[in-house]
């Protein structure tokens, strides 16, 4: 018997390997839905769309593969549209299969239709209307492809109902492209090779091209092979372990003070996989005010969009790090900068009584060194940036380029999907915690081992803290001391839970955390005027660093 | 800065629009523009005139280059010198 597109389109996805799709049905891709009961393929259901795509997101990171989300027309493809986004920022390979009325009624504002192709078209690496059931397959291949190959990133499949319930005159293809890589030029790598064996103060700045091209191993080699201090950005936590003596921490805005004065310090940033983005230059002219520049990257037009390179590696990045110099002559350079992450060392000494968010964070990764951290974005998101121990990347998923709150939740679940038997820990705020708590219902029907410690400062703190610095303390919406009570919450939702409230109280929530089998909730309360230091004012550059205010 | 773009695209659906959206995003503004359809070769011809402010159009070429469905891209202006960001405006 003959298949029908809908049938097509998931034997497509079984060819690619797929095991788990995250999705929720609706009306226009129902047949999917009813092709899906005939496959191995795992759904997972969501229970909000943006749930389904942040979850496949965190899936991707952490196997390296393209993942699936599937939603409906209209409002399903719509609610999608943040996670698309977020994918499309941080470079995440997603395969999003939309649902679509019949083709015939495209174009009349039929019942839940939206022009999601349309809407989507400035935040996918490529999109697709099927318009013939015969082109499902080979669609579908590519759109895999394509997600996944040079700088992996969203590819949207957009389904009209009347096409995935055709069979095909004409006998589908499935066909298969191999993955095409580009390669340094010869004279751009000689360039690089010379800046390098002639700088005196070299920094490795490393970003989440890194984990994205699979090439951990080989910047981790080049690192230690060459000496030269590393700094990463946000997503590049974790191309060098954080414990690396050679590791400076995250640059940027709430970066280390040791990894920014060692930027703005260095004659040669030798850019890995990274982006120049605002969040880590701060201002940009006077961003690494007496350095050359060397930038790798697979994607030819970041490399000069925001900063002149001097030479530009476009491509595979093994082959641009295998081809560069070591044994270099650094040695006072390696110890000015050992001697400023010596200097400028996280303290843990906080006065007061209230729980101290960063040494938490500290203990619980010295605590579980494996752990994987999906974090919410705010202040908490900074934190783990900047205290949490990691040994590699797919360990620390945050949504670094969109800043997606609601991130959380769904990043562990996805997680925990795709490391089974993996210890998970998703770290939220109270304000970000809300915008997909539905989401707990999804670890409690698949059973997930997700834990979740939550920090409440019953307020939007990163917001509070910016109208605090910067808005003459004016609040403004930032107060969520009517927040529900998250235990009981999450108790609803047939998740257990504890409160802390005291810092005597921290160990024994780590030990709970890590040793306790099933989802469990820690509701963590702390001050609501906590702030996270140290922080460069939007619009200057990276060596004016404010640090704590004295109370 | 005024520039002019000829650009050889695939014949698919979304493919037009895809492009011009993609330069207006970026900062920049058509100020011209003529499309000419080849179905036998199943691709459009764009050439369009922009007008810049500080971005540069180098960037621009290589953004339009990823499309998917742009098969080529040429600058028929002269290249300018490099620009450089003078500050940064982010939030």
């Amino acid at each position: 018997m003959s298949e029908k597109g809908a049938e097509l389109a998931v034997r497509a996805l079984e060819r690619q390997g797929v095991e788990y799709v995250f999705g929720y049905p609706g009306g226009a891709i129902m047949p999917v839905y009813d092709a899906l009961l005939n496959s191995p393929i795992k759904h997972i259901l969501a229970r909000h769309e943006q749930g389904a795509a942040l979850a496949a997101d965190a899936y991707a990171r952490v196997t390296g593969r393209p993942a699936v989300c599937i939603a409906t027309s209209g409002p399903g493809a719509t609610n999608l549209v943040t996670g698309i986004a977020n994918a499309f920022m941080d470079s995440v390979p997603l395969v999003i299969i939309t649902g679509q009325v019949p083709t015939v009624v495209m174009g009349t504002d039929a019942f839940q239709e939206v022009d999601v192709f349309g809407i989507t078209m400035p935040i996918v690496k490529h999109s697709f209307i099927v318009r013939r059931a015969e082109d499902i397959p080979g669609t579908i291949a590519r759109a895999f492809q394509i997600a996944a190959e040079g700088r992996p990133g969203p590819v949207l499949v957009d389904l009209p109902k009347d096409i995935s319930n055709a069979v095909p005159d004409a006998a589908p293809i499935f066909e298969m492209q191999r993955d095409r890589r580009d390669s340094p030029d010869p004279e751009q790598l000689a360039a690089a090779r010379a800046l390098i064996a002639n700088a005196k103060r070299p920094v490795l700045y490393g970003g989440g091209g890194i984990p994205m091209a699979g090439a951990v191993d080989a910047f981790r080699a080049y690192a230690r092979a060459s000496g030269i201090p590393v700094v990463t950005t946000l997503k590049g936590i974790g191309s060098v372990p954080t414990r690396d003596e050679n590791f400076l921490g995250m640059l940027g805005m709430h970066g280390n003070r040791a990894a920014n004065l060692a930027i703005q310090e260095s004659d040669l940033l030798i850019c890995v996989g990274a982006r120049f983005d605002d969040r880590a230059t701060g201002r940009l002219d006077g961003f690494a005010p007496k350095a050359r520049v060397v930038h790798m990257d697979a994607d030819a037009s970041e490399i000069g969009k925001l900063r002149h390179a001097d030479a530009g590696l476009l491509g595979d990045l093994f082959e641009s790090l295998a081809a560069m110099p070591t044994g270099l002559d650094i040695a006072p350079w390696q110890e000015w900068c050992a001697a400023r992450k010596a200097e400028h060392a996280w303290r843990y000494d906080a006065p007061g009584d209230y729980i101290y968010v960063p040494h938490m964070l500290r203990r619980l990764t010295e605590s579980a060194p494996d752990l994987t951290i999906a974090c919410d974005v705010g202040q908490h998101q900074m934190w783990v940036a900047q205290h949490c121990h990691f040994d590699r990347p797919e360990q620390h998923l945050t949504s670094a380029g969109l800043g997606t709150m609601g991130y959380g939740i769904p990043a562990g679940i996805g997680a925990c999907l795709a490391r089974p038997g993996a210890r998970v820990v998703t770290v939220s705020g109270d304000g970000s915690v809300m915008m997909n708590i539905q989401e707990l219902a999804t670890i409690r029907r698949y059973g997930l081992d997700l834990k979740i410690l939550l920090v409440d400062n019953s307020s939007l703190g990163m917001v509070r803290q910016w109208q605090e610095l910067f808005h003459q303390e004016r609040y403004s919406e930032v107060d969520l001391s009517d927040n529900p009570d998250f235990v009981e919450v999450a108790r609803s939702f047939g998740i257990p839970g504890f409160r802390i409230t005291r810092r005597d109280e921290v160990e024994d929530a780590i030990h709970r955390l890590l040793h306790t089998e099933g989802p469990l909730l820690a509701h963590v309360c702390i001050d609501p005027k906590s702030n996270v230091w140290p922080l460069v004012p939007p619009g200057q550059s990276n060596d004016v660093m404010m640090e704590e205010l004295s109370a | 800065m005024n520039h002019t773009l000829q650009m050889n695209i695939q014949k698919v659906e979304g493919a037009i629009i895809r492009l011009l959206g993609l330069i207006e995003r970026r900062g920049f503004c058509v100020t011209a523009m003529n499309a000419h359809s080849d179905d036998a070769a199943q691709q459009v011809q764009i050439t369009v005139d922009l007008h810049c402010g500080s971005r540069s159009v180098e960037t621009l070429t290589r953004q339009i280059e990823k499309l998917y469905d742009v098969r080529s891209v040429a600058c028929l202006t002269a290249s300018e010198p490099a620009v450089v960001m003078k500050e940064s405006v982010a939030c």
